[in-house]
């Protein structure tokens, strides 16, 4: 009956009314049209059941889609009173509405974090409606803020971390289109798990789809070398080669993440190396208990050795540049000579 | 008079086997490592148990030869002092004259070739080579085993270059094996298919006639003294 519903709905939204026909947005209009229009909830709360025209006008489905192409259980007016027992049973009821159009996106919901609590009955969790809003739906991401401020509905601490943060702040004073928001990082629908080991092994890959980007890289002064001077590292080969194991490793390794912050990322620019360094040894004992001042420079920061970072490795490097092929050729070139001595004396 | 010359000691041949196959551990999980973006090096390393297995492997087998080196040095200097031994792989005026005269002959200058000792230039170069570069391989891999012990009295920065040094010098210690030694070993026409002298510790007369000239006279000559000293008595 359900789906008949759907598949009459979809097929004839614009049509006139006919006696068999679903009743039409005004018929709604009539009650959800009245602001004080409300009913109780099983726990006793109160539910507005007030829908405002003007905001679904408005909205990504305005002019497009009839009240009944989602509540398309609602065959009659007035429909049977539909009971739930607290705002978390009527999400549910009513989030998998959107599927029938917004499949992709329901099914990667799926593989979410969000869906796993939601499975595992965590009242809290998000369903559709909680992001992107029931009746008044907007671009999710229009402005771009918007995303950062409907994360923050939940993740308040995180979101107060991230305005002051260097991105944060870009995208807020100056609308910045390159820094990244939430789900830039974070899957809107299919959000993994950013505390796991997988989520951890590809974070320096994450943070490179926007810092080995030359062109956008260039407008602010940035080094492209990031991610290659990580990874030809100790700790980015560590990394490199538990993602290749696809074994949780025991253990994490240091990744961007851990010197520059997650969410709380500030400029490098501007810091004197003596506050760097310092702020390096307490990140270095995490793992390295009793490491000393010298510690931190150990990392040589995000350079190719050369004569002026780094020079003792640039020396050792140069040293090798020349003596491996020297002495390698020297002993080929004896023994060719002595081969070919053995040939002549034949 | 035996059909053979004892070129090497029970203790040598002990020594070259240990040396031999530690190196081979060492070269796969150290190479493996320096190359691991590499289909082959990651072929390896999961063929070993994962990254940090092959880690500890490393440090394990480095751990073991720096036992190897430490007892080579020991016992030759015992053995040196006590008089027990001659320190034939000392660097004399004479190998770089052999060096030279050689080369005349390789290069068809002359026809003459230098009449060696216990040890040639070639194995005296090897054999010091080999000392060198163990002693800084165990030196930066000791460094870079315990960075936090490093760092307490060194600065910082020794601890890539300790890295870069350590990888490079694997990487030549490893060409050199398969140029060299494997030619003087194996490939060379004065010994192919394999030179068994070092795990046998066993020569023929004609090859220490041959390639250790000076070192075989002195030996007839103190054979012949014997011999003669045996039918006086």
């Amino acid at each position: 009956m359900v789906a008949a519903g759907a598949i009459v709905a979809l097929a004839g939204g614009q049509r006139a009314a006919a006696a068999s026909d679903p009743p039409s947005n005004a018929t709604c209009m009539a009650c959800h049209g009245n602001q004080a229009f409300a009913a109780k909830l099983g726990d006793g709360e109160k539910l507005s059941l007030y829908v405002d025209a003007q905001g679904f006008a408005h909205s990504v489905h305005g002019g497009k889609l009839a009240c009944t192409d989602c509540h398309s259980d609602i065959t009659t007016v007035p429909h049977p009173p539909k009971l739930f027992q607290n705002r978390h049973a009527m999400r549910l009821a009513y989030y998998e509405l959107c599927k029938q159009c917004h499949f992709p996106e329901y099914s990667r919901l799926l593989d979410g974090v969000h869906y796993a609590e939601i499975s595992k009955g965590n009242q809290g969790a998000p369903t559709c409606v909680d992001c992107h809003g029931s009746h008044a739906i907007t671009p999710p991401a229009r402005p771009r803020a918007l995303t950062s401020r409907t994360c923050a509905k939940c993740h308040s601490a995180i979101a107060a971390a991230y305005v002051k943060s260097v991105h944060g702040k870009a995208l807020l004073e100056e609308d910045n289109g390159d820094v990244p928001v939430c789900t830039d990082c974070h899957h809107p629908h299919d959000n993994t798990n950013p505390t796991s080991a997988s989520w951890h092994l590809g974070i320096p890959q994450l943070c490179a789809r926007c810092h080995t980007n030359k062109e956008m890289m260039a407008k602010y002064g940035i080094s492209t070398q990031v991610l290659t001077t990580y990874l030809t590292d100790f700790h980015g080969m560590t990394v490199s080669m538990e993602r290749y194991e696809k074994t949780d490793p025991r253990e994490f390794t240091a990744t961007c993440t851990d010197c520059h912050g997650v969410h709380d990322i500030s400029r490098v620019e501007g810091l004197s190396t003596a506050v760097i360094k310092a702020n390096l040894l307490t990140v270095c004992r995490r793992c390295h208990a009793g490491a000393g001042p010298n510690f931190p420079s150990a990392w040589i920061g995000h350079y190719e050795a050369s004569p002026r970072h780094a020079p003792l490795v640039y020396a050792v490097k140069i040293f090798y540049i020349i003596f491996i092929p020297f002495v390698i050729g020297g002993l080929v070139l004896q023994i060719l000579l002595h081969l070919w001595r053995v040939v002549v004396n034949r | 008079m035996n059909e053979y010359v004892i070129r090497f000691s029970v203790r040598q041949r002990i020594e070259h086997l240990f040396v031999m196959l530690l190196f081979v551990v060492l070269g796969l999980s150290g190479l493996a490592q320096k190359f691991f973006e590499a289909q082959w090096a990651q072929w390896v390393i999961a063929a070993m148990g994962g990254i940090h297995r092959v880690r500890w492997v490393h440090r394990g087998a480095g751990i073991l030869f720096a036992a190897v080196v430490a007892a080579h040095i020991a016992a030759a200097l015992v053995l040196v002092i006590s008089k027990r031994t001659s320190p034939s792989m000392v660097i004399t005026r004479k190998d770089f004259r052999d060096a030279v005269m050689m080369m005349r002959y390789y290069l068809r200058v002359s026809d003459e070739q230098a009449r060696f000792d216990r040890y040639d230039y070639r194995q005296k170069f090897e054999y010091w080579g080999m000392v060198v570069g163990s002693l800084l391989m165990i030196v930066t891999g000791l460094m870079l085993f315990f960075p936090v012990l490093t760092t307490r009295f060194l600065p910082g920065e020794f601890i890539p270059a300790a890295r870069t040094a350590h990888s490079n010098e694997g990487l030549l210690a490893f060409l050199i094996v398969i140029t060299w030694h494997i030619y003087n070993a194996h490939l060379s026409p004065d010994v192919f298919p394999f030179d068994v002298g070092i795990f046998t510790g066993k020569v023929s007369h004609e090859r220490m006639e041959k390639e250790h000239p000076l070192e075989y006279e002195r030996m007839r000559a103190s054979a012949e003294r014997e011999k003669r000293a045996h039918s006086q008595a």
